[in-house]
């Protein structure tokens, strides 16, 4: 392969790598937004794929399988947002109720189903590639950007989407209002808790669309297959400084060390441990760095 | 006050019940032999020495890590690395025994656990300094640097440190000699049991008869207040941190010690986040830590006779925890609100 073509590959994997990144942190930040720091997001991403892939092999159909996952990621959220909500629970424990929920609900699942609690592999119809046939020859740009399943696509539309909705729509704004000061909000007659709970329930339908986008294109379920993800997305929310566009390039940067890692794995033979290592080394080197940075520009002012 | 505690007392027995009731729910839904299984979880873990000389060994860890989940929770830092450390310290307590192997059992024991306890402080009180320091979240750093410290111990487990006589992945065993004495044969309960009992009673003390107790758990309490009454705050974050990743680590040593030899790959996997429940159980209080892990060793050891005699596999058991954790801390109970006095009524 030439120097382009491998570039190209390498853009390709990392864009594609941004995917589930890119939904599950947009997911995050309607919860930031609204003042609560959602460690769920794992949880609600594992759950989302594993009902997504087994539902579209079952019925043969993707467009289910997306609707499977983001609605059992969604009825998680809710339950986990209505402990902390209505019980008033404390937020970490309950989230970390949602992620062991989602851990032992999968294998229990896969164990009772396919009799293993390791990879299923399952037939399921194939992703549409929408410009693999036009644009996609383009050479450099068609392997970096237009070789890519319908799922990629549709995480950027969730960028603008999510700008538009926290920006431009009154129930957004009120959202973002009940993070900066829910009293003000109460007195305006609103209800801070109901933006709270929609808030979560929002989280849970974009990271089961993270979790449909990681299991439907491999036709595979793979135990613990979220990987960490829910837990990058939250510092990409932070690095992003809680701005759609800023973690959409976040995103990039950790998926980008997580898709160069597995190329430099084919090229040195690094051991499978380290490979897996490297997304949550990046991440604590990226909070590290950034932290370091704004205390440096909080001495300078 | 007094109102607060009952209060807290009926969402306890409000998750216990809870638990249980899932519990049997999941064993409804998966098994079935409905009754068989009801038997295998509930009966069989107490109903010969050996199962329950083993459910009071599995209380050991929790008892040590879930103490340093207190201390961690009563600062107001929350420390999600605990699988790390215990899985940090088992390894740093089996390569100072593999190092010695001629010593006497009791210095290699004591070497061996605090090198455990330096382990996993270390890694604790890197969380606390990032937190102290620069204001990362302990929350994310301690899981971050907890998720990246398991697989480098994966790593040396099957790797460097692999033991080549063995097909399994695991670490060489440390000298018989070396390993606690057994108390409750054919059980693997050891002397490792009074350990534990000596750490909550230490943990005891030190939370409610020392300075360093009382300004704890008045940063836990009330950061701002603290802060203005002159106690260093950023030191109580730093310092929690650094005992909680210690104690962790100390568990995972006590491990080693008591029933497991070597380190295998992922053998404390979990035993992290069972500590969380089970200090969370013991609403912090050292002592309660006690029949806590006793509660949480039971369903542990009952998931885990229900997999090897039926057809439910044990993962169950984290449903369960799910289910305390998700009501453990409520402070609103939805079905036994008919129950409560009323407010405002004729006090």
């Amino acid at each position: 392969m030439n120097r382009l073509g491998t570039a190209g590959m390498l853009a390709g994997n990392a864009i594609a790598a941004m995917t589930p990144l890119i939904f599950a942190s947009m997911g995050g930040l309607f919860t930031e937004l609204a003042g609560m720091l959602n460690i769920a997001l794992e949880g609600l991403i594992l759950v989302g794929a594993f009902f997504a892939i087994v539902i579209a092999s079952a019925t043969q159909s993707l467009f289910a399988g997306f609707i499977a996952g983001s609605l059992a990621a969604m009825i998680l959220a809710w339950v986990y947002g209505a402990a902390t909500i209505r019980l008033k629970a404390n937020i970490f424990v309950t989230g970390l109720a949602a992620n062991i929920f989602a851990s032992g609900l999968t294998v229990v699942l896969s164990n009772q189903w396919f009799g293993t609690k390791g990879v299923i592999a399952l037939k399921a119809p194939e992703l549409t590639r929408p410009f693999v046939g036009t644009l996609g020859g383009i050479p450099f740009l068609g392997q970096a950007l237009f070789s890519h399943n319908i799922f990629s696509y549709l995480s950027w539309i969730c960028v603008i989407a999510t700008w538009i909705i926290i920006h431009k729509t009154p129930a957004g704004i009120r959202m973002r209002a009940t993070g900066a000061n829910a009293e003000a909000v109460a007195a305006s007659g609103f209800k801070p808790n109901a933006y709270r709970l929609q808030a979560i329930v929002m989280s849970g339908f974009f990271c089961g669309m993270a979790g449909a986008s990681l299991s439907l294109p491999l036709a595979a379920y793979v135990p613990n297959m979220s990987a960490g993800r829910g837990w990058i997305a939250l510092v990409a929310i932070y690095l992003g400084a809680r701005k759609p566009g800023r973690i959409a390039i976040a995103c990039f940067v950790f998926a980008f060390a997580e898709s160069y890692s597995n190329y430099a794995q084919g090229l040195f033979r690094i051991p499978s441990e380290f490979m897996l290592a490297i997304p949550y080394a990046a991440t604590l080197i990226a909070l590290l760095a950034a932290s370091l940075a704004e205390r440096a520009r909080r001495v300078n002012r | 006050m007094i109102e607060q505690e009952r209060k807290r007392g009926k969402v306890l027995i409000a998750t216990i019940a809870a638990a249980i009731a899932s519990a049997c729910l999941l064993i409804l839904l998966f098994s079935k032999d409905f009754a068989g299984s009801l038997y295998l979880f509930f009966i069989a873990p107490l109903a010969n020495s050996y199962y329950l000389g083993n459910l009071m060994a599995s209380m050991v860890p929790l008892i040590v890590a879930g103490l340093g989940v207190a201390f961690a929770f009563e600062s107001r830092n929350f420390n999600l690395g605990g699988e790390g450390q215990i899985y940090a310290g088992a390894l740093a307590a089996t390569l100072v025994a593999l190092l010695l192997p001629e010593s006497p059992a009791l210095g290699v024991q004591l070497l061996s656990c605090a090198a455990a306890a330096a382990a996993g402080g270390l890694i604790g009180a890197f969380s606390g300094m990032l937190k102290r320091r620069l204001g990362v979240d302990e929350l994310i750093s301690s899981f971050l640097a907890s998720s990246l410290i398991v697989l480098l111990v994966d790593y040396m487990v099957t790797g460097p440190l692999q033991d080549p006589a063995s097909n399994f992945q695991t670490t060489r065993a440390i000298a018989p000699a070396t390993a606690f004495a057994k108390i409750f044969l054919p059980s693997s309960l050891s002397i490792g049991i009074f350990v534990a009992l000596i750490v909550s009673l230490a943990g005891k003390a030190v939370m409610d008869k020392t300075r360093f107790g009382f300004e704890l758990k008045l940063c836990g309490a009330n950061g701002e207040f603290a802060h203005y009454a002159g106690i260093d705050s950023g030191r109580y974050t730093l310092i929690p941190m650094a005992l909680s990743g210690a104690l962790h680590g100390l568990a995972g040593s006590l491990m080693i010690f008591g029933s497991y030899y070597r380190v295998m790959r992922g053998f404390s996997s979990g035993i992290g986040w069972s500590a969380i429940a089970v200090s969370l159980i013991a609403k912090n209080n050292p002592l309660a830590l006690i029949p806590a892990a006793a509660f949480y060793s039971y369903l542990d050891s009952g998931a885990k006779s229900v997999m090897m005699g039926s057809d439910v596999s044990s993962e169950i058991v984290a449903i369960v925890q799910a289910v305390i954790f998700l009501l453990i801390t409520a402070s609103r109970l939805p079905f036994i609100k008919a129950f409560a006095p009323k407010k405002g009524g004729s006090e």
